[in-house]
C-alpha cells in the first residue's frame, strides 16, 4: 500500500515536471522535447507500476472508487498524450496547455481517499475492462484535440501568440484536432457498444438511460453533431475550436461529474 | 415534385437539425418520466429518411465506398431499433424454491408485436446461493435450475452474474431481489388431498425488518397476517456469510383477533379448513428480457465501425498527419 503511494506521487511528480519544462520551453522559445517525453514517460512508469501494484493486491481494476477513476484517468490521458507528443512532432507545443489541465485532476486525486471499494458481481467481466479502455482512448483523444483548439482559441484572443508561432496555422491545427475528434468518435462508439454488451450480461438490458449511459449518449450525439458540422459547414477554426471545447466538458462531465455525484458508476445498477 | 422533396430529405443541414432533435428528446427522456420509445420515436424516423435519401441520392456516397457501408449500416440499426422496440418483452416474474416458472409474469413492458411463447419456457428453480462480504456487500450468485429443451430433454445448469437461462429466445436473469418463503399445507374442509403453496415475504435483507405479510388463503376469504422470525443471524454484517434458508425460525399469524406462533409441522384450524405450515422455502426473482434483434443489432454496429474507420484511413492518407501548412508563414 504505501509503496503504491509512493510510486503514484514519484509519477505525478514527474508530470508537473514534465508540464512545468513544457510551459517555461513555450515561454522562452526553446524546445527541449526529449527531456519532456522522458520525463513524461518516467512518469507513465512509475504511475503504472502504482495501478498495477493496486490491482494485484485488491484484484480488482482501477475502476471502482474516485481515486481510481481519477488515477486511471490521468494514466489514460496522458499514455494517450504521449503517444501523440512523441510521433507528432509539430504539434509539441500543446504539451504547455495539456498539461496544466491535467494538473487540476492531479490535485483532486492526491484529495481524494485510497480506501478500496466493494467490487460488485456485475462489475466483474473482461467487458467492463474493454469498454473502460475505448473509454479511455476516447478521452485521450480529445484531450489532443483540446490542446489545438486551446492555441487556436489563445491566437485568436492574441495571447501567446509569438509564443506558439512554431506551431502550424489554425487550418492546419483544426484539420489535426478534427482527426483526433474522429478517433476519439470511433472510440466513444466502440465504448458504448462494449458497454452495451456489458449491460445485456450484467443486468439483463442493453441499455436502461442511466445517469451514465444518457450523457455518454449526450456526448456522442454532440460529438456527432461537431463531425458533422464541419462536413457540410466548413466553420472557421475558432468555431470549431469550441465545439471541440464543448464535447471534452461534456465527456469530462460524463466521466468525472457523474460518478462523483452519484459515488459510484452506473449506480442504481449494481 | 415527388423527387425535389426526396432531395430535401437528403440534405446534410436536415442531419445537423436531427441531431439537435436527438439532443433535445434525451434530455426530455432524462428529465422526464415519459417512455423513451415515443419520445425518441420522431428523431429516428427523421433519421432513417435523411439516412435513406442522402444514399439514394448523394454522389459521394458512389465514390466513397467506406462512407457508403457506414450509412448503411446505420440506416440497418435504426430499421433493427424500430423492430426491437416492436417486439422486445423485459419483465420480471418470482419463483420459489423447487417450484416450476408457470409463464406468470408479476410486470413487464412489451412491444406491440411480441410473440408472446412464454408457454414454451419450462424451468424449475432449484436451491440458490448468495455470497455477502462483510458490510453486506453482495457477491457471487449461483442459482441452479433443471430446464427442458425445445426436444423436452431435461438440464440442469447454474446461472447468475453474467450467465443468462436462454430458453425459446427468453433470457432470464438473476436479480438481486430475493427473499424468504414460508410454505403451507391447505385442506380445504371436506377435501382428502392438501394443497400445497408458499408466500413471498418482502425482499432480503433490503426489507429485513418487514418481514411480514397480510394474505388470503387461496379459495377461501380466510385472511391471515404473516410474520417470519429468524432465530438465528442470517447475513453477518461483520464476517463473510451466505443468503439460505436458516434452519431455526417460526411464524407469528394473527387472525379474527388471535395471535399464534406456528413453527414447521404445526397447523391452524379454521372454519373452512386447515392450514399447515410445512417449513420455510427462498424465492428468487428474475428478470426476463426477449429481443431477436440483438445480435443483429451487434453485427450492424461493428459493421459500421469498421466502414467508419476505413473511409477515415482512405481520407487521411490523401494528406499525411506530419504535411505542412497550405500557408506556410502566416500562423493562422
Amino acid at each position: 500500500m504505501e509503496h503504491e503511494i509512493q510510486l503514484l506521487w514519484a509519477g505525478i511528480v514527474m508530470y508537473v515536471l514534465a508540464g512545468s519544462l513544457a510551459i517555461v520551453a513555450v515561454v522562452l522559445n526553446k524546445r527541449p522535447e526529449k527531456t519532456i517525453l522522458g520525463l513524461l514517460c518516467l512518469g507513465l512508469l512509475l504511475h503504472g507500476l502504482s495501478i498495477g501494484l493496486r490491482w494485484v493486491r485488491l484484484e480488482q481494476g482501477p475502476y471502482l472508487t474516485m481515486h481510481e477513476i481519477l488515477s486511471s484517468g490521468i494514466f489514460g490521458l496522458l499514455f494517450m498524450f504521449s503517444i501523440a507528443y512523441w510521433r507528432i512532432k509539430p504539434i509539441r507545443p500543446i504539451a504547455a496547455v495539456i498539461l496544466p489541465l491535467l494538473f487540476i485532476m492531479m490535485g483532486w486525486l492526491v484529495l481524494t481517499d485510497t480506501a478500496p471499494g466493494h467490487l460488485p458481481p456485475t462489475y466483474d467481466t473482461t467487458w467492463l475492462v474493454i469498454h473502460i479502455m475505448f473509454g479511455k482512448v476516447f478521452l485521450g483523444a480529445v484531450l489532443i484535440a483540446v490542446g489545438m483548439a486551446l492555441v487556436i482559441l489563445l491566437r485568436r484572443f492574441g495571447l501567446w501568440e509569438e509564443k506558439f508561432s512554431g506551431l502550424p496555422n489554425d487550418r492546419r491545427l483544426d484539420d489535426l484536432a478534427y482527426r483526433f475528434m474522429a478517433i476519439g468518435f470511433i472510440f466513444e462508439t466502440l465504448m458504448l457498444i462494449a458497454g452495451a454488451i456489458w449491460a445485456q450480461d450484467a443486468w439483463g438490458r442493453y441499455w436502461a438511460w442511466d445517469p451514465l449511459e444518457t450523457w455518454s449518449f449526450i456526448t456522442w450525439v454532440v460529438l456527432a453533431f461537431a463531425l458533422h458540422l464541419r462536413v457540410t459547414l466548413k466553420p472557421a477554426p475558432v468555431r470549431g475550436a469550441v465545439l471541440i471545447l464543448t464535447v471534452f466538458g461534456l465527456a469530462f462531465l460524463t466521466f468525472y461529474g457523474v460518478p462523483f455525484l452519484s459515488k459510484v458508476p452506473h449506480q442504481g445498477a449494481i | 415534385m415527388l423527387a425535389r422533396w426526396w432531395t430535401s430529405l437528403a440534405s446534410l443541414k436536415l442531419t445537423l437539425v436531427i441531431f439537435i432533435l436527438f439532443l433535445l428528446s434525451v434530455v426530455l427522456v432524462y428529465i422526464s418520466e415519459l417512455s423513451p420509445g415515443w419520445i425518441l420515436a420522431l428523431p429516428f424516423l427523421l433519421f432513417a429518411l435523411n439516412l435513406s435519401a442522402a444514399i439514394t441520392t448523394n454522389p459521394k456516397f458512389r465514390r466513397q465506398t467506406g462512407l457508403l457501408v457506414f450509412h448503411l449500416a446505420l440506416l440497418t440499426l435504426v430499421l433493427l431499433l424500430a423492430a426491437s422496440r416492436l417486439s422486445y418483452l423485459k419483465g420480471s416474474l418470482e419463483i420459489t424454491e423447487d417450484e416450476a416458472f408457470d409463464g406468470l409474469l408479476t410486470d413487464y413492458e412489451a412491444g406491440p408485436l411480441h410473440p408472446w411463447h412464454l408457454d414454451e419456457v419450462h424451468f424449475t428453480q432449484l436451491t440458490f446461493t448468495i455470497d455477502y462480504d462483510p458490510g453486506l456487500n453482495r457477491g457471487r450468485t449461483r442459482s441452479e435450475v433443471l430446464w427442458l429443451d425445445e426436444n423436452g430433454q431435461p438440464h440442469e445448469s447454474i446461472i447468475g452474474d453474467h450467465h443468462a437461462l436462454i430458453i425459446a429466445g427468453y433470457r432470464f436473469y438473476t436479480t438481486h431481489n430475493k427473499g424468504f418463503a414460508p410454505t403451507f399445507a391447505w385442506l380445504p374442509k371436506g377435501a382428502s388431498t392438501p394443497q400445497q403453496g408458499s408466500i413471498h415475504l418482502p425482499a432480503y435483507p433490503a426489507h429485513e425488518f418487514q418481514q411480514a405479510l397480510d394474505w388470503t388463503i387461496p379459495g377461501s376469504r380466510q385472511r391471515i397476517w404473516t410474520q417470519l422470525v429468524l432465530e438465528q443471524t442470517v447475513l453477518d454484517e461483520n464476517r463473510p456469510s451466505i443468503f439460505r434458508a436458516p434452519e431455526r425460525y417460526h411464524l407469528v399469524m394473527r387472525f379474527d383477533g388471535q395471535r399464534r406462533e406456528l413453527h414447521p409441522g404445526e397447523s391452524l384450524q379454521f372454519d373452512e379448513g386447515r392450514l399447515t405450515f410445512v417449513g420455510l422455502k427462498t424465492w428468487m426473482g428474475y428478470q426476463v428480457f426477449y429481443d431477436w434483434t440483438i445480435p443483429w443489432l451487434l453485427g450492424a454496429c461493428v459493421v459500421a465501425i469498421l466502414a467508419l474507420g476505413w473511409h477515415y484511413r482512405q481520407k487521411w492518407a490523401a494528406r499525411p498527419w506530419l504535411a505542412g501548412d497550405e500557408d506556410e508563414g502566416t500562423g493562422r
